[in-house]
């Protein structure tokens, strides 16, 4: 299948659950969806070629303009030369995605990196011991949320908002 | 469950015996541990014990329990993982023991300065004796520092 | 990777000091007699929070950031953060640089395989091995030395092009240096297939099928030892590779040997690309101008490590530094899949196995427990150094005369 085709085929498998596509390139395929579609998503790429998860990247977007925080989740899945990354976004409050380790059993490393650095709640996932922080990590410290700002003698910095 | 083999009477064990703690510039045996780095100083460390530069020449022997080390050869901005680790290990180390400090990141944390999870440098967790810049340093550098920390004992 | 609390089981952990491998790392193997039952990882000593310092250093001091991920792979990681920059700003880097870029990135794929190829070696008590190819490395050193100044954490990279230019004088160097490579690595292929002690310790030990490769995400050198042809130089072209392609090195049986096989063969193909480009090296500029303020943009990046994939994720946001920049190195999946794979192997081949996926702890950062399961109700916990590893799995051959 060419790369045009495997996109196609998998903007068409992927159109119900999805708000928005958009092709920044002519082989990249970006999915905006609500998180209660991310599983249904997940298999409609799986099924769409011989796909494999690169990696689930999170992204911090910081409380502004009276919006609450919220944490970007980017599942980045390759075959070739075509990338679809199929992106949903949890809130501050409630930070919880379904874990997909049962249809792609290697993506605990990524699912419990994510956890740790960004504090997602992945449901479901079967590790939850810290893959990268060490042991004496204070809780509820996300390194890569902007907040923080690091440590002063030896207290974790958190700033208000941004 | 070590093999580790231990001479029984080495000759850096007999000077030790007649003169001061020390004297041990004869045979110094050296156990490396990284403490974070990006393995640049370590394979510069390991390539000195290749043909080309070959540290054992000088009586250096890079050898892997703590047990019986003299000098303790560590890179990297110490990670707040391995702090303990690298206690632990100087720890075991029987007296005399020295350190010496190798690449830019045992020195001042180098590219990784302020990052979250770093102490910094070698020198805020472990007295060190002996400090080689570079990033990572040559060879020959390292073998320059051994020599000198080595030649620095023997002036005392 | 489960830590797995089982009662019964004796743990025997490796410490993360590893005058082998140079990298810390925590392991936890459960043993049954002298069979693997089940394995698990614990990264995070050489974690030193490059993602987020990223974020408050320039795009250009991040070049000097991201090499310093891994100093075995430090060029390719310098490459892939140009290569993104570019990208998030449109702009390409002209033809002359694009080839150089390739033409480092070769050679440090050389240097990465004759490293690995010695530290195995190392592993399996081969210790003539790893010093000829470490004394051959050195060529390759001094012909990154004489190109960009350092042996190691090269700075080859700007954004928008290279620093560094190839004259005639150096591209002779560089001719004859590899002219001496390959007639090394003929030596070195000819070693790994038919010395009877090393075929002992690497033929049928490990062995993943293809399915298996497929399912673990092996990536790199591993997955292509076993069947799986899975190379982005040839996949998905990028840079100079358009213009100078090289072949994938595909081997079909899938154990440790085969892994030796399909770098050293990956050793020839560098060598081919690179007398390509010092043959057909395009004029002109070095560099491309890239503005300082990146406008808002997003990027991946995926590149060829010697190790296998390298992803990048780059976001800017208007100013001189990044949003956010995700690296995902190769040996992430690789740890994955060996993990996997040592469930049913005996122990005394661990350390082959582990080191036979070119494992950069650095790139990720990762320790070893051997867990046996007791007799009547006693559990037992070892402490054994990487360096008890070894010897363990070098002593267990020497006695059945490999």
């Amino acid at each position: 299948m060419d790369n045009s085709t495997l996109l196609q085929s998998a903007q068409s498998l992927l159109s119900p659950m999805t708000e928005r596509f958009e092709t920044p390139e002519p082989e990249q395929l970006n999915a905006y969806l609500p998180v209660e579609h991310l599983l249904e998503a997940v298999k409609a790429v799986l099924s769409a070629g011989e796909f494999y998860l690169a990696t689930i990247t999170g992204l911090d977007v910081p409380p502004a303009d009276g919006q609450e925080g919220q944490i970007e989740l980017l599942y980045h899945f390759c075959c070739g030369k075509v990338v679809v990354t199929l992106r949903t976004r949890v809130n501050y409050a409630d930070p919880a995605a379904p874990s997909v380790c049962g249809l792609i059993p290697m993506a605990t490393l990524y699912e419990r990196e994510v956890m740790e650095l960004f504090g997602v709640k992945l449901t479901g996932t079967p590790v939850t011991d810290k893959l990268l922080l060490p042991d004496d990590w204070p809780d509820g410290v996300y390194p890569l949320r902007k907040s923080f700002k690091g440590f002063e003698n030896g207290k974790p910095v958190i700033s208000e908002g941004a | 469950m070590a093999d580790i083999q231990i001479p029984t009477r080495s000759p850096w064990q007999r000077v030790l015996d007649k003169v001061r703690l020390w004297s041990l510039v004869n045979s110094p045996w050296v156990i490396h541990y990284n403490s974070g780095s990006c393995n640049g100083c370590d394979i510069e460390i390991l390539a000195t014990l290749t043909p080309r530069y070959d540290l054992e020449r000088f009586g250096v022997k890079l050898q892997g329990s703590p047990r019986h080390a003299d000098v303790l050869i560590c890179t990297g901005p110490v990670t707040r993982q391995s702090r303990d680790r690298l206690l632990r290990i100087y720890e075991q180390m029987p007296e005399p023991k020295l350190v010496m400090a190798v690449g830019s990141c045992g020195l001042s944390g180098g590219a990784f300065r302020g990052c979250y999870n770093i102490v910094g440098s070698i020198d805020e967790v472990l007295p060190v004796s002996a400090y080689v810049p570079g990033c990572p340093p040559r060879p020959e550098a390292i073998i320059n520092g051994v020599v000198q920390l080595l030649g620095s004992l023997k002036g005392n | 990777m489960e830590s797995t609390t089982q009662k019964n089981k004796f743990i025997v952990p490796i410490g993360p000091q590893h005058p082998a491998l140079k990298e810390p790392g925590h392991f936890e193997f459960t043993v049954d007699g002298e069979i693997v039952t089940s394995a698990s990882v614990r990264l995070g000593y050489v974690h030193r929070g490059i993602e987020k310092g990223a974020e408050s250093r320039s795009w250009t001091q991040n070049l000097y950031l991201v090499e310093r991920v891994c100093g075995i792979c430090s060029n390719i990681h310098g490459t892939a953060l140009a290569l993104g920059v570019e990208k998030l700003a449109g702009v390409t880097a002209p033809p002359r640089a694009q080839a150089i870029r390739v033409l480092v990135a070769e050679l440090e794929r050389i240097h990465s395989h004759m490293l690995w190829l010695g530290v195995a070696a190392h592993e399996g008590g081969f210790d003539t091995l790893f010093m000829y190819s470490w004394r051959d490395r050195e060529t390759v050193m001094d012909l990154l030395e004489s190109l960009t100044g350092n042996r190691v954490n090269y700075s080859a990279n700007v954004i928008g092009g290279v620093k560094y230019d190839v004259t005639p004088e150096l591209a002779d160097s560089i001719r004859r240096g590899i002219d001496f490579l390959e007639e090394r690595s003929r030596f070195y292929l000819k070693v790994v297939t038919s010395d009877e002690t090393f075929l002992g310790r690497t033929r049928n030990v490990g062995t993943m099928t293809k399915e298996q490769a497929l399912e673990l995400g092996a990536v790199g050198p591993t997955a292509r030892a076993s069947g799986v042809t899975m190379d982005l130089r040839v996949d998905a072209p990028y840079g100079g590779y358009v213009d100078f392609p090289v072949s994938a090195v595909v081997e079909q049986d899938g154990d440790l040997a085969a892994r030796f096989v399909v770098r050293i063969k990956e050793l020839f193909e560098s060598i081919r690309v690179i007398r390509e480009i010092l043959d057909h090296l395009p004029e002109g500029e070095l560099t491309a101008r890239v503005p300082r303020r990146i406008p808002p943009n997003e990027a991946i990046i995926r590149l060829e490590a010697p190790r296998g994939e390298l992803f990048y994720f780059l976001k800017s946001n208007g100013t001189d530094q990044p949003e956010r920049l995700k690296i995902r190195t190769p040996s992430l999946c690789n740890w994955a899949s060996v993990m996997q794979l040592a469930v049913g192997h005996k122990l005394a081949d661990m350390p082959m196995m582990l080191v036979g996926i070119d494992p950069c702890f650095s790139c990720n950062d990762r320790l070893f427990t051997i867990k046996k399961p007791g007799v009547g109700r006693t559990n037992s916990e070892e402490v054994w150094t990487w360096e008890d590893l070894r010897l363990y799995g070098i002593d267990y051959y020497r006695r059945r005369a490999i």
